[in-house]
């Protein structure tokens, strides 16, 4: 037997190390009073136009609680990606690290209770000409639908009713939007937020094509163009991971020239695109976004920025 | 039966009977605390109408027995059979509302839930006692009680613990019969077989399940019963093929008329039953194929360890018991005409089997699917805490403390056994599903590795203090995946002020709740787009992990 006989001990010190692991990892992420003390040194470093990222993600809902709109304002925590920041702070919990932030050039670092504070800046910031979601209103933008010859012009409210909802319908319809004469009400131009495949959280232009037959255009006036267009597009997780619904298409023209034309299919989730623009980069035009699908039932929901 | 015979089972009873009065008075005592499910709801509503149809049936039978009284009142939730839901309903309507030995509807309808939990230690107590050993049998009942999963589930008005004693009952008394041949015992478990069936369709298992121990266990006795053309089987399955059927019939009053297409119907909503979303390291599975390791690390993940390493020990040294002759011809085989280990080993993996099998199981209920093994898995661990002790006893005989009373080592063990679970336990409350063991880092390392932290909208009662402080009259809450009838019951306990008025939309709401679930963030996003904050108001946390999040319009939050 020698020293196996002592084997049966373990189980009384496997017991009482349980016991002892349970205070621990119960103890071991911060409390909601701890994120309120974090949140002077997070502000004090806190620039605008900075990202506030939490990692782990799963401990997002707890600083936003603590630090509220001002430090992480819902533009942002439904950003459509990070790398449109120059600058991030990281507040680390448990010892996570956040993948969106992988690559990023380590600033300054440092520690409070529970918290590891990081400033990273983006290696390849790029300046944003122009934000397309951030100017859709009627200053900025105008919106028709093309069905046969005759375009019609929807018009832009600030207090159409908050509709759509619930699971596995239709992102909210907001109160400002562009609505359409004559079409159901979630054939529109508005600012919405969908869900992506991996459930987060996209800020984008809600525009619903008003079936196979048309396409509804959404036309931004006088846009500061950079060397490219940088956008996504989705339809909204739940929507398109059945992939039961038909896919969609954005034509893009730049001063009246196409220069691409994104594809989604379901199932694609929030799918990237980068659009060069050549010879317009520099100047300034008018962008236009033709959104059509091959028949009833499909969501679009895109964000391009122009960098 | 000799005196000192009886004397020995009378104490076994007292013991076990302790245990369940101590387990359902903490039970009925912590209750209050936990939010209802939405399921929860739906049962209260169908044992309402029962409880109904019960006290018509003692004032005019003949009534009750049409066939429209019967439907009127027996269509509720037909999915599911009516036994549970008729003692939710009786408790309900006997002690809560006859009798006001309750101050809260909502526990009335729970307590005959409590009580099936209760009597499921009162029975792992037996039979580890009965098989094994006092020690054996109250290790098992106790490390039964202190799973957090079945705490949390022993409180609810729903049949996944209930079923889970009542698979197990029906086991034992099959053992029992097979200990003491007979009618008593096969008729016994006929009526056992019949609850069961009359529980939930997990009962489905249990002829399989048995007629396979059945034929391992007495294989020899059979093929000499085939050789002069006999079917030798246990005479309980014969109870459970004559008598379950009719108990079953009997109990469930829908299925008096139409019985075949009614009959169909239930079985095919389970076996065809919808996949709801389930989150697994990561990822939201809503159709399969499900992941294969889901069991596995769902049990590591929920039971505790303590519990785990117990169970490993007691399987393990029960199979070594039995294989070990096979080779070693010194070594003698345990005699047991009932065939204990095996059929504990086959009413455990019977109910892991279908998802270690398949991979179009569904997963999400969490762990509830695969309770009905969790008996057999403590009988196991009682079984194991005996061989450790024994082996600490060993071990302190060679050694300076030889004069140590071996109760004192089993006291000691059982301390040291009995310390994580009692803790995690008291911690999960009133959380439950949230809580995960330490093997995967508490409930902080479960969301980090995208393990699901609720369903069924329970934490509710989580944030129901905060909505009476801060919802104005005239405001309302949007009340997500808390089910009407739920939310209703949370006002007839007086938990929420009358004034708390739920509303059934983000945009008609002034308040909006979000039970956070992976697939439901769309929720989160619509309160967001509507609200257009995403700063929450309010967390209902538990170690730091957000689990239900208050939204309020801005400038909307008048206290």
């Amino acid at each position: 037997m020698g020293r196996w006989r002592y084997l049966p001990l373990l189980v009384p010190i496997v017991g009482l190390a349980e016991f002892g692991a349970q205070f621990f990892f119960s103890r071991r992420a911060p409390t909601h009073d701890q994120w309120t003390e974090v949140r002077a040194l997070v502000a004090s470093w806190y620039e605008a136009g900075d990202l506030v990222v939490i990692a782990p993600h799963w401990a997002e809902p707890m600083a936003r609680w603590s630090f509220g709109d001002s430090l992480m304002p819902l533009r942002d925590v439904a950003r459509p990606d990070a790398t449109r920041y120059a600058k991030a702070l990281e507040v680390s919990i448990v010892g996570s690290r956040s993948p969106e932030l992988a690559g990023w050039r380590l600033l300054r670092e440092t520690k409070q209770g529970r918290f590891t504070l990081r400033a990273l800046a983006n290696p390849r910031p790029p300046v944003i000409a122009y934000d397309f979601v951030d100017h859709l209103d009627p200053n900025s933008a105008d919106v028709r639908l093309e069905r046969g010859t005759t375009p019609s012009v929807c018009s832009f409210t600030t207090s159409a009713p908050v509709e759509g909802g619930g699971l596995g319908g239709p992102p909210i319809f907001p109160a400002s939007r562009f609505t359409c004469p004559g079409e159901p009400s979630h054939v529109f131009v508005g600012v919405t937020i969908i869900d992506d495949e991996k459930f987060l959280a996209r800020r984008c232009i809600w525009s619903h094509p008003p079936g196979a037959n048309g396409a509804i255009v959404t036309r931004f006036r006088g846009v500061p163009l950079g060397a490219k267009l940088h956008g996504h597009a989705g339809m909204g997780w739940l929507i398109e991971r059945d992939r039961a619904v038909p896919p969609f298409a954005i034509r893009i023209l730049v001063a009246g020239v196409e220069v691409g034309n994104v594809v989604h299919e379901p199932g694609d989730g929030w799918k990237s695109f980068e659009l060069p623009l050549g010879a317009a980069s520099g100047s300034q035009g008018d962008v236009e976004f033709h959104v059509s699908s091959a028949g009833a039932g499909t969501h679009v929901c895109f964000e391009v920025d122009s960098r | 039966m000799t005196s000192r015979a009886t004397r020995f089972h009378f104490a076994d009873h007292a013991l076990g009977l302790a245990l369940a009065a101590l387990y359902l008075a903490i039970l009925v005592k912590t209750a209050p605390a936990i939010g209802y499910a939405r399921d929860e709801g739906f049962y209260f509503r169908a044992a309402s109408s029962y409880a109904d149809w019960y006290e018509l049936l003692w004032r005019d039978p003949a009534a009750a027995a049409q066939r429209s009284v019967v439907d009127a009142h027996w269509s509720n939730n037909h999915e599911h059979p009516g036994l549970v839901k008729s003692l939710f309903g009786l408790s309900w309507n006997l002690l809560y509302r006859k009798w006001h030995l309750f101050a809260e509807e909502g526990t009335s309808f729970r307590f005959g839930g409590m009580c099936f939990a209760a009597a499921g230690l009162w029975l792992i107590y037996l039979w580890g006692a009965r098989a094994r050993s006092r020690t054996a049998g109250f290790v098992g009942a106790m490390l039964f009680a202190l799973m957090p999963r079945i705490f949390y589930h022993a409180h609810l008005d729903c049949f996944d613990v209930p079923i889970a004693v009542m698979w197990t009952f029906c086991a034992y008394t099959y053992w029992r019969s097979l200990k003491t041949p007979g009618l008593a015992w096969a008729i016994v478990t006929g009526i056992a077989f019949g609850l069961a069936l009359n529980t939930k369709h997990n009962s489905w298992f249990l002829p399989p399940a048995l007629l396979v121990h059945a034929v391992i266990a007495g294989r020899a006795r059979i093929a000499r019963g085939l050789a002069r053309g006999r079917i030798r089987i246990p005479l309980a399955l014969w109870g459970m093929a004559c008598i379950g059927p009719f108990v079953f019939f009997a109990l469930w009053p829908w299925i008096w008329f139409d019985t075949v297409e009614r009959l169909t119907a239930y079985a095919k909503f389970h076996l065809n039953h919808d996949y709801y979303n389930m989150v697994f390291l990561g990822e939201t599975y809503w159709k399969p194929p499900m992941p294969r390791g889901y069991v596995w690390l769902m049990t590591a993940a929920t039971v505790p360890i303590i519990t785990l390493v117990l169970f490993l020990i007691g399987a393990v040294s029960r199979a070594r018991a039995h294989l070990v002759p096979l080779w070693d011809r010194s070594a003698r085989a345990p005699h047991d005409s009932a065939q204990t280990d095996l059929l504990w080993a086959i009413g455990l993996g019977v109910q892991y089997a279908p998802w270690i099998l398949s991979t179009n199981t569904p997963i999400f209920g969490g762990t509830k699917h695969w309770f009905t093994a969790y008996p057999f898995l403590c009988l196991f661990a009682g079984a194991g805490f005996d061989v450790v002790a024994a082996k600490l006893r060993a071990l302190l005989e060679g050694g300076r403390l030889a004069r140590v009373p071996g109760e004192l080592v089993e006291v000691v063990l059982g301390a040291a056994v009995f310390a994580a679970p009692l803790a995690e336990t008291i911690h999960s409350h009133p959380w439950g599903l949230s809580n995960y063991t330490p093997l995967v880092g508490g409930a902080p390392g479960a969301a980090s590795l995208g393990l699901n932290r609720q369903f069924w909208g329970f934490t509710t009662g989580a944030v129901t203090e905060w909505l009476n402080q801060h919802v104005a009259p005239g405001q309302s809450v949007y009340i997500h995946d808390t089910a009407g009838d739920s939310w209703d019951m949370l006002h007839r306990d007086g938990r929420l002020l009358p004034h708390v008025q739920a509303a059934w939309s983000v945009q008609s709401s002034t308040f909006a709740l979000y039970h956070h679930e992976e697939h439901m963030e769309t929720i989160e996003y619509q309160i967001w787009t509507s609200y257009e904050t995403s700063a929450p108001v309010h967390i209902g946390a538990y170690d730091g992990v957000p689990i239900i999040y208050v939204y309020s319009k801005p400038n909307q939050m008048l206290r």
